[in-house]
């Protein structure tokens, strides 16, 4: 029997799958900031607080949801509702998810990061949340299949849930990046300063359920700039 | 005199039973149904109790009952318990609206966070438009509210809600503590839409470009028909795409569109000034009325 990997491999594996490099397509979409800076109503000079906002919002309910997968991705098989919990999971994520570009954009994401890791080893956990999700034409999300194939490895929850939220910020950085007056010094500042928001949204969101008074969200303005990206006349990102 | 002398513990929970005795739990259990002779629908009232009141129900032009909500104390109160049921039999068309804006009024204490609960079950081929004026937060209220509507195959739903800053024209700008709202529509239980929004502006400033940025107003309008294919929402969500592409002015007014996982859509505004909101939900209720139900939206009889 091949030995378990080591914590220091483990460690590799999240660093490689919360890297922006993954070829998922992260870089494809910016989730309606575009629509915000093209408007103007985020400018270089606000992005850190915005940022920080977006994080205490929609970034501690997709952590809840990563964490939440993370716990169902360490039962696996041993759960015999695990498939029911796993599609629940994620139709509950999409009634979460109003704007139709960002909902699609998440589920395109997730769908690719579970497929590439079904073909870097063999997981059966993964095949059976795949399987399940297809069976009942469910989308599966970044933010769970991320925490389930952190369950599946055995990453560690926290572990899952930063790393999580730190490929998000650093996507939607980059996607400034690309739309804004944002230098590299700058753009490393905003994600140095964030570092204590994004451990407090993983804290704050460790525990969640799905029904938890904590457990919310209001995002008005990005999902307004998402339903409304659509009509851009000019677009770079496909959300 | 006799209240000055008494240690300020014992005064804040004299005052907070005091004011818990006062608090009220007002009901509402309405039903519709059809007729089966005449084909209109019927409306029955299975319980009602005050400040909650229904006085009399209207047939619309389709056949449907139209009742106005009353809410006897003029606003909702620090510490009310308020219930409202509504049960849409199959093939029923019910239309409820507010009689004016509801005012949450100001709590005077943690402890008396207003509540307000709202079970909806919309049957078979039924059709329930819901379609209320808008919440105006007081300064220093408290409320919270949990609403669930629950539709079957091929039932309908038409349901805006718009929330005010507080009291505008007094110059009172989010000085609310408490706004939650929770919000649940599923169908054959599965959730079509989950919101779950807190807001505490003296704790988390709104103006944040997250959320509401520079607006003031916050408007939701559902709109589902459920066992519609999802080609059929993506036409839907075009057509009334457009009509959110007029009316939006950056600045004074946001307005979008998008498709729901399924069986529907959300239109969502945010305004600078509330006057706004209700033309511009009525041209999306026209729109999407005639082009789901082949029929006219005509406004409840009231101040428009």
């Amino acid at each position: 029997m091949e030995p378990a990997p080591d914590s220091y491999v483990r460690q590799l594996w999240l660093l490689q799958l919360a890297d922006s490099a993954l070829p998922i397509g992260t870089a494809a979409h910016s989730f309606g900031l575009e629509t915000l800076t093209v408007e103007e109503e985020v400018k270089v000079e606000q992005l850190q607080a915005f940022l920080q906002e977006y994080l205490c919002e929609s970034g501690r309910l997709e952590s809840a949801f990563c964490q939440a997968a993370y716990r169902l991705g360490t039962q696996g098989r041993d759960n015999p509702a695990f498939e029911q919990e796993w599609v629940s999971l994620n139709t509950r994520l999409s009634a979460f998810k109003p704007a139709r570009e960002s909902r699609t954009a998440s589920a395109t994401l997730g769908r690719r990061f579970i497929q590439l890791v079904m073909r870097l080893g063999d997981w059966p956990t993964l095949q059976l949340a795949w399987h399940a999700a297809r069976q009942a034409d469910v989308e599966m999300h970044h933010c769970t299949a991320f925490g389930l194939v952190g369950g599946v490895l055995n990453l560690g929850q926290e572990a899952t849930g930063l790393a999580y939220l730190q490929q998000l910020l650093t996507g939607l950085v980059s996607a400034c990046q690309r739309l804004m007056p944002l230098g590299q010094s700058q753009a490393s500042q905003i994600l140095w300063n964030l570092k204590l928001t994004v451990v407090e949204v993983m804290k704050q969101s460790k525990t969640c359920n799905y029904d938890d008074e904590q457990l919310s969200c209001f995002t008005p303005m990005v999902e307004l700039a998402s339903m409304r990206h659509p009509a851009l006349s000019t677009r770079l990102f496909i959300s | 005199m006799i209240l000055e002398r008494m240690p300020l513990i014992a005064l804040e929970n004299e005052v907070g039973a005091k004011a818990k005795l006062n608090s009220v739990k007002g009901k509402l259990d309405l039903g519709f149904e059809v007729d089966q002779t005449t084909g209109a629908t019927r409306f029955k009232i299975y319980a009602q109790q005050p400040p909650l009141r229904i006085v009399r129900a209207f047939e619309t032009a389709g056949g449907g009952a139209l009742v106005h909500l009353h809410n006897l104390s003029g606003g909702v109160l620090g510490g009310d318990h308020l219930e409202l049921k509504i049960a849409v039999e199959p093939g029923a068309q019910a239309q409820l609206t507010s009689t004016s804006a509801t005012r949450l009024y100001r709590s005077r204490n943690a402890e008396l966070t207003a509540t307000q609960l709202t079970e909806a079950k919309v049957g078979e081929g039924g059709l329930l438009e819901f379609l209320a004026e808008p919440l105006i937060p007081f300064a220093a209220s408290r409320y919270r509210q949990q609403t669930k509507i629950e539709l079957a195959p091929g039932a309908g739903l038409f349901w805006w809600e718009i929330v005010a800053p507080g009291r505008e024209a007094k110059g009172e700008l989010f000085e609310y503590e408490l706004f939650q709202s929770h919000l649940d529509i599923t169908t054959g239980g599965k959730p079509l839409v989950l919101e779950r929004m807190r807001l505490e502006p003296q704790l988390r400033p709104l103006n944040s470009p997250a959320r509401l940025g520079p607006y003031r107003y916050f408007a939701s309008f559902y709109i589902c028909r459920v066992g519609l294919t999802a080609s059929r929402w993506r036409e839907l969500e075009n057509e009334l795409s457009e009509i959110a592409q007029s009316l939006t002015r950056p600045g004074e007014s946001l307005w979008g569109v998008s498709m729901l996982p399924a069986d529907g859509l959300l239109v969502r505004a945010l305004c600078l000034r509330g006057r706004e909101i209700p033309p511009g939900l009525l041209a999306f209720w026209k729109a999407a009325k005639l082009a789901l139900y082949g029929q006219a939206a005509i406004l409840p009889r009231k101040i428009y």
